[in-house]
């Protein structure tokens, strides 16, 4: 028998019911009965633990892969939140494909250029003018896509006209 | 009077760096001792006569300027097989001739074996890089105004040009840098034959760029093989055909170059922030599209429409292109696969291509121009073909006026490479490119060890090279074809103001909003800190370090 340890309870491989958690967890407090908490949990988040969160378990990658999040990640320091990007950015891939492909590389690359004199908040503002490069640079993506797969949407990578964000910067 | 005589201890061998002055000690900076000479002309030095070498007076300088030349090539010894001691010389003691045959047989990338203990110009000590010409024959001395450094990591040559002042360096120069310049001057010299109609000088000197442009790296080994070759086909008449390629092989070309570097997406960005504003708060919009090509300008544009406040515009979009040759209709497909995305973002859309073998063709009734629509234009690195047909450009401004545009935005090379005279177009060009292809270097050069897999490395590489071929082609075109074939007439900003200032129209200021986009665009570059951009007369500039590349301006009618 195969014990698969899933989501803090004990499995077994032949299928029986689970068995109640061991003593040792206190008051029988889980997260995952309070999905709202987790969800409030997770929206405070930076990009990348949100990334780590995913990979928890299939109950929390579910969660993670929530679009929402993504897109109180990206958009949660702009102010004003930008309107009717909404139905643009799910119609081209969503916010979690948007901070993969664009905004996550946008502002690692301009936060390494400003490293130089000026002292870095941790999780920067970022402005207006950013947030239209990303959509930009977002669309012609999806474009390329749509050029390179003849008609359909190609494939889940980045497309290359966006390569020039994945190369390294000589810092 | 008495003289001090010419120190006798002349070192022959090499790597004995002596800090005694060579040969001439008293022609060396001490113009008394030169006056004094003067006075006492009878055609032949004393001094030297005492040795045994006869020198006219009036000759001294000369002599003087070669025996450095000879020694600055003697001394950079490239590793190469030494001529063997077959090669013939005139006696040395009519030194002026003897150093000019020197010089005549030597090809620099090949060291002389000098002749016998006696020579003089055994002694080797360092001299700064020598100014002269690459020692072919009939060469003579490359003016100091014709030289300027191919890239910048090359040091400045003007303190050496006309140096009069001997003063001994000890320090030997002996590094590619030398071929590099040499490599310069090479080409420069082949254009000068050329345009002199020298065609077998040119020759000689097309194939030894050739020799010195593979001992080179980096940018300027492939700009030089490009002039090379486009020298070389000019030379031989083996112009490119006209048209060169399929459209849809330039297309994927110009893809590459998109895909490697911003000048492209700085035209399409600054461009798109001026169409944007000049549409604000309209309900109907048409943008008529002269260089269609794979339409990668225009998703960014529908994206702002349909995000801007108050919703989206219905969007019409023209595209002109030139027939593809074969059975394609792929300015359709274009817009086929721009109408899905229009549809993605809810952005109403309507498309229409025309094709065209030249813009002058374009008829503004063709259109289907609607009263209600504010049009727009848009060109990018088109204009400058039509430079190739007189009146082409005004008869397209003209008909650009009747379709009543909002705005024309025309994106366009910053330089002049339309001049009447040749070897100006080609200095003009070979510093362009030069300066282009550095900036390529170090945009496409971080490949390695990036996000996904060795594949992104590869093909970083493969959009390297083919944006390299795509510039390459141009710069044949520049130099090797002539009359209405030679459609790469780039003209400079203050050029095309005029124009279009007589065909009536007047400038609009691009806002603050699209140099901050450009600006934030180039940032995300890897070697962003070269790229500059430059605010000159309400039009943006993009250039590398101090050399302006590209340039978008809008223009209205009066």
């Amino acid at each position: 028998m195969v014990h698969i340890l899933e989501n803090g309870e004990h499995f077994r491989a032949d299928n029986r019911e689970p068995e109640p958690e061991p003593e040792g967890f206190g008051s029988g407090f889980s997260i995952n009965d309070h999905l709202d908490l987790l969800i409030e949990v997770l929206k405070r988040l930076d990009g990348r633990s949100l990334g780590a969160a995913a990979c928890v378990c299939r109950q929390w990658c579910a969660i993670a892969r929530n679009d929402s999040l993504w897109e109180h990640l990206c958009f949660r320091h702009v102010s004003p939140p930008p309107v009717g990007v909404r139905p643009v950015v799910s119609a081209l891939g969503g916010y979690r494909r948007l901070y993969m492909v664009c905004v996550r590389p946008v502002l690692s690359r301009l936060k390494r250029r400003r490293l130089g004199g000026e002292s870095e908040v941790v999780r920067r503002v970022w402005n207006q003018h950013e947030v239209e490069l990303s959509l930009s640079l977002f669309c012609v993506e999806y474009y390329e896509r749509l050029l390179v797969g003849g008609g359909r949407v190609a494939g889940d990578s980045p497309s290359s006209s966006l390569k020039f964000l994945c190369m390294p910067v000589n810092v | 009077m008495k003289r001090d005589y010419p120190n006798q201890n002349h070192t022959l061998f090499p790597g004995s760096s002596s800090s005694t002055p060579p040969l001439l000690p008293d022609l060396t900076g001490k113009s008394k001792m030169w006056d004094e000479f003067n006075e006492q002309d009878t055609g032949v030095d004393e001094l030297l006569a005492v040795l045994g070498y006869k020198v006219k007076s009036s000759d001294m300088v000369d002599v003087a300027q070669k025996i450095e030349h000879l020694e600055g090539v003697l001394s950079n010894d490239d590793g190469l097989s030494q001529m063997a001691s077959d090669s013939i010389h005139q006696n040395p003691s009519d030194l002026s001739s003897w150093l000019e045959s020197m010089i005549c047989e030597l090809n620099p990338v090949v060291q002389v074996q000098l002749p016998g203990s006696g020579s003089i110009a055994g002694s080797l000590v360092g001299t700064s890089t020598s100014p002269g010409s690459a020692g072919i024959d009939d060469l003579q001395a490359i003016p100091g105004d014709a030289i300027y450094p191919p890239t910048k990591k090359q040091k400045s040559l003007s303190e050496d040009n006309g140096n009069k002042t001997y003063s001994p360096n000890p320090i030997v120069i002996i590094d590619s840098q030398e071929n590099g310049i040499r490599l310069v001057h090479t080409l420069m010299a082949c254009a000068e034959a050329v345009q002199q109609d020298d065609m077998k000088r040119a020759e000689t000197l097309v194939k030894q760029a050739g020799y010195l442009a593979v001992s080179q790296a980096g940018a300027m080994r492939k700009v030089a093989t490009y002039f090379a070759e486009a020298l070389a086909r000019r030379i031989y008449r083996l112009y490119p055909k006209s048209p060169q390629d399929a459209p849809a092989f330039r297309d994927l070309l110009q893809m590459h170059f998109y895909e490697t570097c911003p000048y492209l997406k700085f035209a399409h960005f600054t461009a798109n922030q001026a169409i944007l504003e000049a549409f604000a708060g309209k309900k109907k919009v048409h943008v008529i599209d002269f260089s269609m090509k794979q339409g990668m300008q225009w998703p960014a544009l529908m994206q702002a429409l349909a995000l801007r406040p108050g919703g989206p515009p219905t969007f019409r979009l023209t595209g002109i292109g030139p027939p593809s040759g074969d059975n394609t209709d792929h300015l359709q497909e274009v817009g086929w696969k721009l109408a899905q995305l229009a549809d993605t973002i809810h952005v109403e859309f309507q498309y229409r291509g025309f094709l065209a073998e030249s813009l002058s063709d374009l008829e503004p009734a063709m259109l289907e121009l609607r009263e209600d629509e504010v049009v727009a234009v848009n060109s990018v690195f088109e204009m400058h073909e039509l430079l190739a047909r007189p009146g082409a450009v005004e008869k397209v401004l003209s008909a650009v006026k009747e379709m009543k545009p909002e705005i024309l935005t025309v994106v366009e090379q910053e330089a002049n490479h339309n001049g009447p005279v040749f070897l100006e177009r080609f200095t003009e060009s070979l510093h362009y490119y030069s300066t282009l292809f550095d900036s390529l270097e170090s945009s496409g050069g971080g490949g390695g060890g990036s996000v996904e897999s060795g594949g992104v490395a590869a093909a970083s590489n493969q959009d390297k090279i083919m944006s390299e071929v795509y510039l390459g082609k141009q710069i044949c075109n520049v130099v090797a074809c002539e009359g209405p074939d030679r459609v790469e007439r780039h003209e400079t900003l203050a050029q095309w103001k005029t124009r279009f200032d007589s065909a009536g129209f007047q400038p609009v200021h691009l806002g603050s909003n699209a140099y901050k986009q450009a600006s934030m665009l180039l940032a995300l570059f890897a070697g962003g800190d070269g790229y500059r951009v430059e605010e000159n007369d309400g039009c943006l500039m993009l250039g590398w370090h101090t050399r302006s590349l590209i340039t978008t301006s809008a223009w209205k009618l009066r």
